[in-house]
């Protein structure tokens, strides 16, 4: 009687918002851009190549390793330490979480055009989901802003 | 491979977040079935808002067996809520729906829930999508079980009568 009701899904921004609320001191930062999804995304994350362009604090990508969605990369800061990263990335979102950071990434279409990006992360309290709340939104800012200045 | 979910409860409480995303991707179509049909247009926000407060408070789970009731009665409780917000509320008249085998089905379904109220939507979602009992479908909505009888009865009058069954 019900396979024709109706379902909602959520998209990847929407996605975001759900799992910051579960992480103490996590911020979503959002911002809207007249570009299409797939064009951003190459921007965001690039196979791995544009990753360390968009995320500001971070400066280069030592290794890679892909298992269909799941991730293993690592990845060096602009400040010369390396972080051994693990998580999901597939078209519009990336997860991914180290003992000491966490990184989370989504873009999703935009009723009414444009591309919506959500930004979310930071310095994690050790192997907790929890983050320190320190400069977590200036750095979504700069991130946004450079991507602003891509598009 | 589907893990357990009892098993990522466990670990998203630990503090593993990327067992809090693997969760999120097992509840996310569980509570869309359940919002979707309660909050319509709004189905979304009502999904959203449920999963939010799930993961929110997802450390006070005492026993991650009980995960879908306990996130059952949450997702009712929000797409009500979400519902009531709508300011489009139509009376309940279905005389002019369209009648079963229109190839609109979906669309229809949508209408004729639509011209009920969130309450009575929660209803039907509890007895014929997850298949609870009258007694459990009232005790997620609080109500006492005469009161949750007498609007389902209504709740099916309605669609018997929208759809000629």
């Amino acid at each position: 009687m019900t396979d024709n009701w109706p379902t909602a899904d959520l998209d990847h921004v929407r996605r975001l918002r759900v799992l910051a609320a579960g992480i103490p001191g996590a911020t979503v930062t959002e911002r809207v851009f007249d570009a299409a999804p797939n064009h951003v995304w190459d921007l965001m994350w690039g196979n791995g190549t544009t990753f360390t362009e968009f995320q500001t604090d971070m400066s280069q990508v030592e290794r890679l390793e892909r298992d269909q969605d799941r991730v293993r990369m690592t990845v060096r800061s602009r400040y010369g330490m390396r972080a051994q990263l693990e998580g999901v990335v597939s078209p519009g979102w990336c997860w991914l979480q180290s003992r000491f950071l966490l990184v989370g990434m989504a873009a999703a279409e935009e009723p009414g055009g444009g591309t919506r990006v959500a930004l979310t992360g930071g310095v994690r309290v050790p192997g907790k989901a929890a983050l320190v709340p320190i400069g977590v939104r200036r750095e979504s800012n700069k991130s946004l802003d450079r991507l602003a200045e891509k598009l | 491979m589907i893990e357990d979910p009892e098993r990522l409860v466990r670990a998203a409480q630990g503090g593993d977040t990327l067992a809090m995303n693997d969760l999120l991707d097992q509840l996310t179509p569980y509570v869309g079935r359940i919002c979707g049909p309660i909050a319509l247009s709004n189905g979304p926000d009502a999904t959203q808002e449920a999963l939010v407060a799930v993961f929110s408070s997802l450390r006070t789970l005492k026993e991650p067996a009980a995960l879908f009731g306990w996130v059952r009665a949450i997702a009712v409780r929000e797409a009500i809520r979400v519902a009531r917000q709508e300011v489009r509320q139509v009376a309940a008249d279905l005389a002019e729906l369209p009648a079963r085998g229109d190839p609109q089905l979906a669309v229809d379904i949508r209408d004729t829930l639509a011209r009920l109220s969130p309450e009575h939507r929660a209803l039907l979602v509890l007895r014929d999508v997850e298949g609870l009992d009258e007694r459990a479908a009232a005790a997620v909505l609080e109500l006492p079980a005469g009161t949750a009888k007498s609007r389902l009865h209504r709740a099916r009058a309605s669609f018997r009568k929208a759809w000629g069954s």
